[in-house]
Parts: C-alpha cells; sequence; structure tokens
C-alpha cells in the first residue's frame, strides 16, 4: 500500500448527489447573477480570484496529480501575462487567440524547463524551479525593449469583436467562462488516461514504470500542461488588469500560490479551486486589519498544518463522513 | 415681455435643476462633509514607507477639521492597506472609489503599485494626489487626474545629486550606483541631463535590491578612480557598499540619496561610525528629520499619536512626507470654492503652486507638470550629528511629450 499522503484523496469517478448538485446549481446561479448587485470593486476581487482558480489548477497538475513539486508557477504566470499582452499589442492579435499563445509560449518554456528540471528530485527539483522563477522576474524586470523591464507593461484593454472590455464587470463573464472552461479542462485531464499517468508516476514510479508507462515523459508532460494553465491565467489576467509589473511576480505570489493549493488539499481539483478562494477571501478580508493580519495569517497556517494537513476540503468531507456515521 | 421672463424664469430653474443635479452627482460631498480615500503601506515589510506617512496626512486633515474645515464641510477619511502591492492598491482604490464614493484619493508609498491604478484613475476621473510614493510612471505622460512626487520625482533624486557632487565637492567624475530596477532606470534618466550640463562623467553600476556582496561593482566603480560616490539605493544594498568602502580604505565622499535613509541609526549600527567620516545624505525636507525647521510637524505627530511616540523608532523617517500632498489637497478644495466638483479641484491642482514649509522646494504642478518637487539639501553625517549644507539643489529633469 502507498504511504504517499496523496492517495487517500485521489480522484475516482464519483456520480454527483443530488444535494451537491443543488449547492453547485445554486454556485452557478450566484456567481452568474453576482455583477447585477454589487460594486465594480467586489467583481474585480472576484475577477482576481478566478483567475487564482486557474493559477492553482496549474500549479495542481504538476503537485496535486503528479506529485513534482515546482516554485516557478508565478513565473510562468507572468510568461502569460507578457505573452498575451504583448501579442496583443503588437500584431493586434483578437484577445481569445492572444490568451492562447500566452499559454502556448508558457506550456513550451514549461515544457523545456521540465525536461531539464525534472531530472531532479525533491529539495533539488524545489530549488531548479526556484531559480528559474527567480531568473524570469530578472528577465521580466530587464528585457526592456520587450517587457518595457522595470517600469511596467501597460496591457491594452482585451477586445471581443466590438466590445473593448473597459471595466471589471464586463470582463467579469469572460473571466468567468474562461475559469470553468480550464476547470472542465483540468477535470478531464484528470480523468483521462494521461491522468491516470499523472497519478501513478506521483503513487510509486516504480509501480508506474512496470506498467509501461513512460515516467520522464509523463513528468514533462505534465510540467508543460501545469504551465501552459499558469499562462492561460496570466492571459485571463489581462482581461480586467491593465497593468503588470515585474515585481507582483516573484516569490511572494509563488509562495502565495503554493499556500493556496496545499491548504486547499493536495490531489484534489476541488481543493486547489477552494484553496484559491478561501485564501484569497481572507488576505484580502485581513486588509482590513492591518495590524494584525500577518499574525491572523501565521495562525490560520498553523491551524492548518495541525488541524487538516491534507487539506480544507478533505478536513470538511471528513467532518460531514463523521455527521453522516454518527447519525 | 411677458413671454420672454417665463422663458428666462423657466432657464433659470433648468439651470438650477441642472446644477443641483451635478452637484448631486458629484460622489462624496455633503452640505457638512467632504470624503476622501487615503491608503497606503500598513502592514509588510514595505510598511516603513507608509505607515506613519498615513498618520502624517490624517493628523493634518484632523487639524484642518479642528480649524473649522474647508468652506464649512469636514473632511471625512477612510483609509485601506495597499501593502505596497500592485493587486492590494488596485482593490483598495476601487473600494474607496467605488463602495466608499469618496470625492477624491490621497495614498500610495510604492511607485510600482501606484501605476498599476493609473488606468482605473483615468477612466473614472477621480482626482488623485499620491501620498509619498513618487510614481513616475503613473505621472508622466500627464494625465488630468494624477498628481504626485510631493517628497521628490525619482527622476529628481539622482540629477540633484550630481548637481551637489560637482557645485559642493567639485567632482568631475562620479560612481553611480543604482537599481536595476523603476528607481534606478528614472534616477538615471534624470541624472544624465545634470550631469551633461555639470560635465560631469557618470561611472554607472547597476546592482539588484536584493544584492547580497557588493565586493564586485564596488571595485569596478573604484577602479575608475572617481571624485565621490552616489549611491542612489534602497538602504541594504547602501550599508553594504558604504561598509565595503570603509573596508578598502575609499576615503572620497559617499553621498547617500534619500531612498536609502530610512533610518540613519540603523545605517551606523551596521556599518559603524568610521565608515562615515567623508559621508552625506540627501533630504528632500527643509531640514534633517527632527530638525527645528521641522519642529512644528514633529510636535504635531506627539499630540496626535502620543502611543506611537512614545516607541522607539517613531515617527519614522519618512512621516513628514505625508503633510505636503494633504496640505495640496486641502489647497485644492479651498481654491475649488463652496460648491467644489471634481472638474473644480483638478483645475485648482494644474495651477497649484505653494510653499509647503517641510519640503526643500516649492510644490510645482502646470499643464505638462504632475510632479510637485525636484528639490533636495544635503546633510552631513559623522554618525552622530547631522549638518545640513547651504543650498537646494534642483534636478534640470523636465518632462517633454516624445
Amino acid at each position: 500500500m502507498s504511504s504517499s499522503p496523496l492517495a487517500s484523496v485521489a480522484p475516482g469517478k464519483r456520480a454527483l448527489t443530488g444535494p451537491a448538485i443543488a449547492g453547485l446549481a445554486v454556485v452557478a446561479l450566484v456567481a452568474m447573477a453576482l455583477p447585477a448587485f454589487t460594486t465594480g470593486y467586489v467583481i474585480y476581487i472576484a475577477n482576481l480570484l478566478l483567475v487564482f482558480v486557474v493559477l492553482c489548477l496549474g500549479l495542481h497538475i504538476v503537485i496535486g496529480e503528479t506529485g513534482q513539486f515546482s516554485m516557478a508557477h508565478a513565473a510562468f504566470y507572468g510568461i502569460g501575462i507578457y505573452a498575451s499582452a504583448l501579442a496583443n499589442r503588437a500584431v493586434d492579435l483578437p484577445y481569445p487567440f492572444a490568451m492562447l499563445f500566452g499559454a502556448l509560449v508558457a506550456g513550451v518554456v514549461g515544457l523545456f524547463i521540465g525536461a531539464l528540471a525534472l531530472r531532479m528530485r525533491d529539495i533539488y527539483l524545489a530549488l531548479a524551479t526556484f531559480a528559474f522563477g527567480e531568473a524570469m522576474q530578472w528577465v521580466f524586470a530587464n528585457w526592456d525593449s520587450v517587457t518595457n523591464g522595470p517600469n511596467g507593461l501597460r496591457i491594452s484593454p482585451a477586445r471581443f469583436g466590438p466590445l473593448e472590455i473597459l471595466s471589471d464587470k464586463q470582463a467579469y463573464p469572460f473571466v468567468l467562462f474562461f475559469c470553468l472552461l480550464m476547470i472542465g479542462v483540468t477535470v478531464a485531464i484528470s480523468r483521462s488516461r494521461l491522468g491516470r499517468s499523472f497519478r501513478a508516476v506521483r503513487e510509486s514510479e516504480v509501480a508506474a514504470m512496470a506498467m509501461g508507462i513512460d515516467v520522464r515523459r509523463t513528468r514533462v508532460v505534465a510540467f508543460g500542461l501545469s504551465a501552459a494553465i499558469a499562462g492561460f491565467a496570466g492571459g485571463m489576467f489581462g482581461l480586467f488588469q491593465t497593468f503588470i509589473h515585474p515585481d507582483s511576480l516573484g516569490f511572494q505570489t509563488t509562495i502565495l500560490v503554493l499556500t493556496m493549493v496545499v491548504v486547499g488539499g493536495l490531489g484534489s481539483i476541488a481543493g486547489a479551486i477552494g484553496g484559491a478562494i478561501v485564501f484569497g477571501l481572507i488576505s484580502e478580508v485581513l486588509r482590513q486589519a492591518p495590524q494584525y493580519q500577518e499574525i491572523i495569517y501565521g495562525a490560520i497556517l498553523i491551524l492548518f498544518m495541525m488541524y487538516a494537513p491534507r487539506g480544507l476540503f478533505a478536513f470538511i468531507g471528513d467532518r460531514i463522513r463523521e455527521a453522516r456515521h454518527g447519525r | 415681455m411677458k413671454t420672454n421672463g417665463i422663458v428666462r424664469g423657466l432657464t433659470l430653474a433648468g439651470g438650477l435643476l441642472m446644477s443641483l443635479a451635478a452637484g448631486a452627482q458629484e460622489p462624496g460631498i455633503t452640505d457638512k462633509t467632504i470624503k476622501i480615500g487615503i491608503f497606503g503601506p500598513l502592514s509588510g515589510q514595505n510598511m516603513a514607507y507608509g505607515f506613519d506617512v498615513v498618520n502624517a496626512a490624517k493628523m493634518y486633515y484632523d487639524k484642518v477639521n479642528k480649524d473649522g474645515g474647508i468652506h464649512g464641510r469636514k473632511i471625512e477619511y477612510v483609509v485601506e492597506d495597499d501593502r505596497c502591492n500592485a493587486n492590494d492598491l488596485v482593490a483598495a482604490v476601487k473600494k474607496l472609489v467605488e463602495q466608499e464614493n469618496v470625492f477624491m484619493l490621497n495614498g500610495g508609498s510604492c511607485s510600482a503599485a501606484v501605476v498599476a491604478a493609473k488606468d482605473y484613475i483615468v477612466r473614472n476621473k477621480v482626482p488623485y494626489l499620491m501620498l509619498n510614493a513618487s510614481g513616475d510612471g503613473a505621472l508622466f505622460p500627464p494625465t488630468d487626474y494624477i498628481f504626485g512626487a510631493f517628497s521628490i520625482s525619482q527622476y529628481a533624486v539622482g540629477g540633484a545629486m550630481v548637481e551637489f557632487a560637482a557645485k559642493s565637492l567639485g567632482a568631475k567624475t562620479v560612481a553611480y550606483i543604482n537599481h536595476d530596477d523603476a528607481y534606478g532606470a528614472w534616477n538615471l534618466e534624470g541624472s544624465k541631463k545634470d550631469a551633461e550640463v555639470n560635465g560631469v562623467k557618470l561611472v554607472v553600476e547597476s546592482v539588484n535590491p536584493t544584492i547580497n556582496d557588493v565586493t564586485a561593482p564596488f571595485l569596478k566603480l573604484r577602479a575608475a578612480n572617481p571624485d565621490a560616490i552616489l549611491l542612489v539605493t534602497y538602504a541594504r544594498p547602501a550599508a553594504l557598499l558604504i561598509k565595503k568602502a570603509a573596508e578598502l580604505g575609499f576615503n572620497k565622499p559617499i553621498i547617500l540619496s534619500v531612498t536609502g535613509t530610512a533610518s540613519l541609526n540603523q545605517l551606523v549600527g551596521n556599518v559603524g561610525k568610521d565608515a562615515l567620516k567623508n559621508f552625506y545624505t540627501q533630504e528632500v525636507m527643509i531640514d534633517s528629520p527632527g530638525g527645528d525647521k521641522l519642529k512644528p510637524i514633529y510636535d504635531m505627530y506627539k499630540a496626535a499619536y502620543p502611543d506611537l511616540a512614545a516607541k522607539p523608532d517613531h515617527p519614522q523617517t519618512y512621516m513628514p512626507y505625508g503633510i505636503p500632498p494633504a496640505m495640496s489637497l486641502v489647497k485644492a478644495l479651498q481654491d475649488a470654492g463652496p460648491n467644489p466638483t471634481r472638474e473644480k479641484v483638478l483645475a485648482a491642482l494644474k495651477a497649484q503652486d505653494f510653499d509647503s514649509g517641510v519640503m526643500a522646494g516649492r510644490m510645482q504642478f502646470g499643464p505638462q507638470q504632475r510632479a510637485a518637487n525636484r528639490s533636495t539639501i544635503f546633510i552631513k553625517y559623522d554618525g552622530t550629528t547631522m549638518a545640513p549644507l547651504p543650498g537646494v539643489f534642483t534636478s534640470r529633469w523636465t518632462y517633454e511629450a516624445k
């Protein structure tokens, strides 16, 4: 039996129950109706959270599904932002294609970095991907002729046909649609043969090899796919944000996304989504208590590690199961 | 005649209704209050750049309220933490504008973060005065809505240093260490003009703000045999460079930019007094921090925040920087008259020119000028005593549309 902490949270093909479907329907309705009864500020936060959801899904592919470590996702996210913005600006590429271009560039870089870095394991892999992330931030800050260097890059407003997106509310339906699309893509990957290969590699590389899985190729593909999704999140960022600065793509963002995925629940798509939303919201709410926010944030992390080490959603699931058995 | 009278009456009534409607549409203004949004880094590793700056602005607004307010209205402020981070700053700005419905904004201590909000502020036509962010990327090219650099434009920091090195120290070759970031690029661009006019040769070395070993850049600069070294960096690289200079026996003048002077006590602790034998610091205020000319500001702080003032290292070095932007905002509101609109306030700001009594230079805006201050003084500092030197040094950099 596998000793991996991820083993017990591996996704299976379970049918959704009635209450779950009703719950999802309510969430979907609220999400769709949100712009009608709230301010642009709330919609901005919602857009930002949806982008982080996709970024976390990207990291989930490599960490949660394949069991590899990566500290390079802020860099892939940045590549997606810069590539989509520049493609849109330089050749007036329609924004949806610019987003795909951003994802493609990030994915290709991810494949290349994955091919090199995945020769390493554990702490060495973490350090290699961390070094790549730092190097990319340096590139963003210093490749003046392309990225506008330390002055930051102004992102032109996205266009969808005749519609120019000039506000968070205008951007929201697109951000929501692309987020749902990427959730669908991630679920499809997870349930595909490729996804099963990812999890086989995660649980035991030796067993995976014995089953005929090319472990190295699987790891590289996971890294490339993961980078492409992070790059796509970067393109989504350009739908509502008109400026990017290299300072926003450093170690802090890496740690934030890593925290979201780990605390949400490693190995679970719902965990990655929930972690992004819950921790994104906590971060925003804590802005109202500047004197205490670092203490509160630290305390929350410690409590999670102590009482919900498998993540928020596994914790909630356990409590629900306990309650059912108790009845 | 009668018809004319009716038409006139209707026109007048229509005009009144329109002006009332216009007044009603102006957010954040009531008969008794003007609501403004303040934001700055109140937490995190960069809070030293903004925490007490926000406090200074608040205490100035409180003083204005105590003195009767502006045309009978009191200033009501809402404060948000921007964490010195672009996403958080944009969230704070959107919250203040859309949820709090403020009339205008006064905030931001971090340039890169501030620039992220530029498009939003311009689209929504909100008057915005920065706190102590230089924010040159948001100020230029100029817009009708964003005003800043009340402490100093980053374009002007290096230029004023070159001016001082040339005129007061007779330097002909200057070693210039800047950052490989936005500050560094802006500083250098401004410095080149002053170097050219003063016939100064600049030998430039750009370092990362997180650099740990400065031996290589320092040796490269020393090899150029400079007459003075200008450190246009944050405090940490500056401390490393000053220490390295002392270790290697470099005894020519070292001039530290205002960006590196967050805590001179800490600098002395880090480098030791012996390293400061031929050392000058740049200051954008009229006097050294805590000096006689700034005493009223420090007294005001002690009265407003007795608990904070009792703590070590409070007020923080940049505290007085919060006063000039608050003065500018109040002055613009006063100049806009008893029925202020955003457009009237913006027009008043564009014509503003006053002496804050806090900063080295006048606060001046103009048709293309959005950076208020370009002047600095210099202080000889030996690790114990701060002796302000005579003269105000102003950068020649001005914005030119490309």
